[in-house]
């Protein structure tokens, strides 16, 4: 690190040699008594030095909340989020998934939440206008096979889903080609995939949307109960990584996770069984199911929704009664920017459709 | 001048040997001279003539500071800190039953902690202080601005829009209920591009640009002089991966609560940090406790934690130097942060006041 460079008295300069360091982390990392004994100046030096670098840290880094109201350039904004191919659901999330955070999809299984992903997959291949980012996908598989029968059901059946979108603009793009697919079946194949595969593929512009199925998946059987330090920092680092990969990419990343049952953990209470049921005492309220990996998991995450195949009470008789297949709800858990809320939704041939 | 030699801002080695050569006060080493001090202690002339530069700085300004301004050492009765800290303004939540237990509000100069699990509503309340600290005087409102330090990226500024534009049209009904003039003109320039505009908003990605971002802090605050509340939501993010050394980390959480602290007592300001909970496994049960560990329990000088009782949403005052531990229900509404029950419509300000460090309120409380 050139110190010459910096607005500093030649003094701090020499200190700074002196002391071996080598860049403005270092300094930071120290707190103002421990860099005074290091290198030997006065606090008011210290206190210049330490202005200094964080000048050149942070410049032209404010902004107002006016500001942020007012951008509708989409490469910035905050009100651009990434659509879910259905004006019911893209209602529910007052826009889509946000563009920068970790999104979590729970549900038991069979609820929807492939296919709800796989949706989202096709989604972000559209066109600004549209609701997309006009880029590919990831998705990472860290269970079962991904489902290509499936994808190619729903590709050929685009035009039918999205009715709002011109049939030549849908018939102009690839979308198997920008689905890239990862196999990550444990924790050290999904940390190399996340920190080189993936960062390799957002620097190229050439995917706008990360999948994860499953989060839980991965935790599933590799700790046991006196590993629950080991699998909290994994988490926070796995969380830490993608969130800093989101910001700095402007990705939505959206983690599918499982569910399990709350009142099995009275029965666990003394000790841990299968390490990753750890306590989530206040995390989801009334109900009987709660998202898994607790609150170490729940901490790193912007936005919660949840996919259930029981719909809420006091549904309408009327409702199912026009729809193939099974009523589904999907749901608000938390979110910064929206009421606790929910909709249904079933699952049709060409994809994942709200119901008024 | 007749500061000792240990208190002056000198360099640490500087003073062991001013100490060792028998220096005792200011005064003496002005007397000695630059020649004098070098030949003494055993340095050069250049740097005896620097520290004597700097004691003599310090002796005008220890002269000038005589009444107030940010100065190391000034002198007050406990009468006078308590005056003070009644005229103190205090930044309303819209929450009443909050506010009551809170004494009157998040209080400025002093540092509040709000822990609570994801989804409960930390960054709500934070949203509600970024637009409350802005409520004119004659609204009961200190009439400030606001920076936010976000961590987490969970500042979205649509609901800010909405939670500012229900906090204008509360003030618009009392001044049309009240019909008095300062209120009307209050309101020409308490609008929503004004409250969104007097919002400064910091998005730090990682533990250094957040340490970075406080150290800058004084200077902004300085330059915004009616920056009455900073909100770092959350304060545990950044902290809690990439640490190998947790006593890095407690040094470095306690290096930025002094500096907090500074700030909050210089600026006359409000902050408020939202932190995570962890889970603290002990030996039949587990519960759920603030992250960050013991220490950083020191930090703030009062902590809120927010948690759910089945469906509903709690506050309990955790930690508080005047006020008792308690708990009350809030929701969070489409508006912004609210009670839970209309409270009891009151005709005479006056009389609903049973706490006597309340400032007097002159809003009706209306849902």
């Amino acid at each position: 690190m050139d110190w010459d460079q910096f607005d500093l008295n030649p003094r701090t300069v020499a200190a700074l040699k002196k002391a071996d360091i080598k860049s403005v982390k270092e300094i930071l990392n120290l707190s103002g008594a421990d860099l005074q004994r290091l290198m030997k100046l006065s606090s008011a030096d210290i206190q210049c030095l330490l202005k200094t670098v964080s000048r050149t840290l942070r410049r032209n880094s404010v902004v107002t909340a006016l500001q942020l109201y007012q951008d509708k350039d989409h490469l910035t904004s905050q009100s651009q989020k990434l659509s879910l191919g259905c004006s019911v659901l893209d209602n529910l999330l007052k826009g889509g998934i946000p563009l920068v955070g970790i999104t979590e999809l729970a549900g038991e299984s069979s609820a929807g939440k492939t296919q709800i992903s796989l949706q989202l997959c096709l989604c972000v291949q559209y066109p600004y206008k549209y609701g997309g980012l006009e880029s590919g996908a990831v998705y990472i598989c860290t269970e079962d096979a991904f489902p290509s029968k499936r994808l190619q059901q729903l590709i050929g059946q685009q035009h039918k889903l999205r009715a709002d979108v011109p049939a030549e603009i849908i018939q102009k793009i690839k979308f198997g080609n920008s689905i890239f697919v990862e196999h990550a079946a444990d924790l050290d194949t999904f940390h190399k995939c996340i920190t080189t595969r993936l960062s390799l593929l957002l620097a190229r512009g050439m995917v706008r949307l990360v999948v994860i199925d499953s989060i839980a998946a991965l935790f599933r059987c590799e700790f046991g109960a006196s590993e629950s330090v080991t699998k909290a920092r994994y988490l926070q680092t796995f969380g830490a990584q993608l969130h800093s990969l989101s910001a700095r990419f402007r990705t939505p990343i959206m983690c599918i996770n499982q569910v399990w049952h709350q009142n099995c953990c009275l029965f666990c209470r003394g000790h841990l069984i299968n390490g990753w049921r750890v306590m989530v005492h206040s995390l989801v309220v009334g109900n009987r199911v709660a998202p898994a990996l607790g609150i170490t998991w729940a901490n790193q995450l912007l936005m919660r929704l949840m996919a259930s195949r029981i719909s809420l009470p006091g549904q309408a008789s009327g409702v199912a009664s026009h729809c193939t297949g099974s009523v589904r709800t999907l749901r608000v858990v938390f979110a910064p920017h929206l009421p606790p809320s929910s909709c249904y939704y079933t699952v049709q041939l060409e994809g994942v459709k709200g119901i008024k | 001048m007749q500061r000792e030699v240990g208190s002056l801002p000198l360099a640490p080695a500087l003073r062991a040997r001013l100490a060792a050569a028998g220096f005792q006060t200011a005064q003496e080493l002005l007397e000695t001279g630059p020649c004098g001090l070098s030949k003494e202690i055993g340095i050069s002339k250049e740097e005896a003539l620097e520290a004597l530069q700097v004691v003599r700085q310090e002796c005008h300004g220890d002269a000038a500071r005589t009444a107030g301004g940010s100065g190391t050492a000034r002198k007050f009765t406990a009468l006078e800190l308590l005056e003070e800290e009644q005229a103190q303004g205090f930044i309303i939540t819209f929450c009443s039953a909050l506010d009551n237990i809170l004494g009157g509000g998040v209080q400025l100069t002093k540092i509040t902690e709000v822990c609570g699990a994801p989804g409960v509503g930390k960054t709500q309340l934070c949203m509600q202080l970024a637009v409350d600290v802005q409520i004119p005087e004659c609204f009961g409102g200190v009439a400030g601005e606001a920076v936010f330090i976000d961590t987490e990226g969970s500042f979205m500024v649509d609901r800010v829009v909405d939670i500012a534009a229900a906090c204008v049209e509360h003030c618009q009904l009392i001044a049309e209920a009240q019909q008095e003039a300062d209120h009307l003109k209050a309101l020409e320039t308490f609008s929503l591009e004004s409250i969104l505009s007097h919002i400064y908003y910091f998005r730090c990605r990682d533990y250094i640009e957040l340490l970075a971002q406080v150290y800058l802090l004084p200077e902004f605050l300085s330059e915004h002089s009616k920056v009455r509340l900073v909100v770092i939501d959350g304060i545990a993010f950044p902290f809690r991966h990439d640490f190998e050394d947790l006593s890095l980390r407690t040094r470095l959480l306690n290096g930025l609560a002094q500096q907090l602290i500074i700030i909050a007592n210089d600026h006359k300001a409000a902050v408020v940090l939202t932190n995570q909970m962890t889970t603290r496994i002990g030996q039949s049960q587990s519960t759920l406790v603030p992250a960050l560990g013991e220490s950083w329990g020191h930090a703030a000088t009062v902590r809120l934690i927010f948690h759910w009782d089945n469906s509903q949403r709690l506050a309990t005052l955790y930690k508080s130097p005047s006020q008792r531990e308690a708990t009350v229900p809030y929701h969070v509404t489409p508006h912004g942060f609210r009670d839970v029950q209309p409270p009891a419509v009151t005709q005479n300000a006056e009389g609903t006041e049973m706490n006597p460090r309340k400032r007097p309120r002159r809003e009706e409380e209306k849902q």
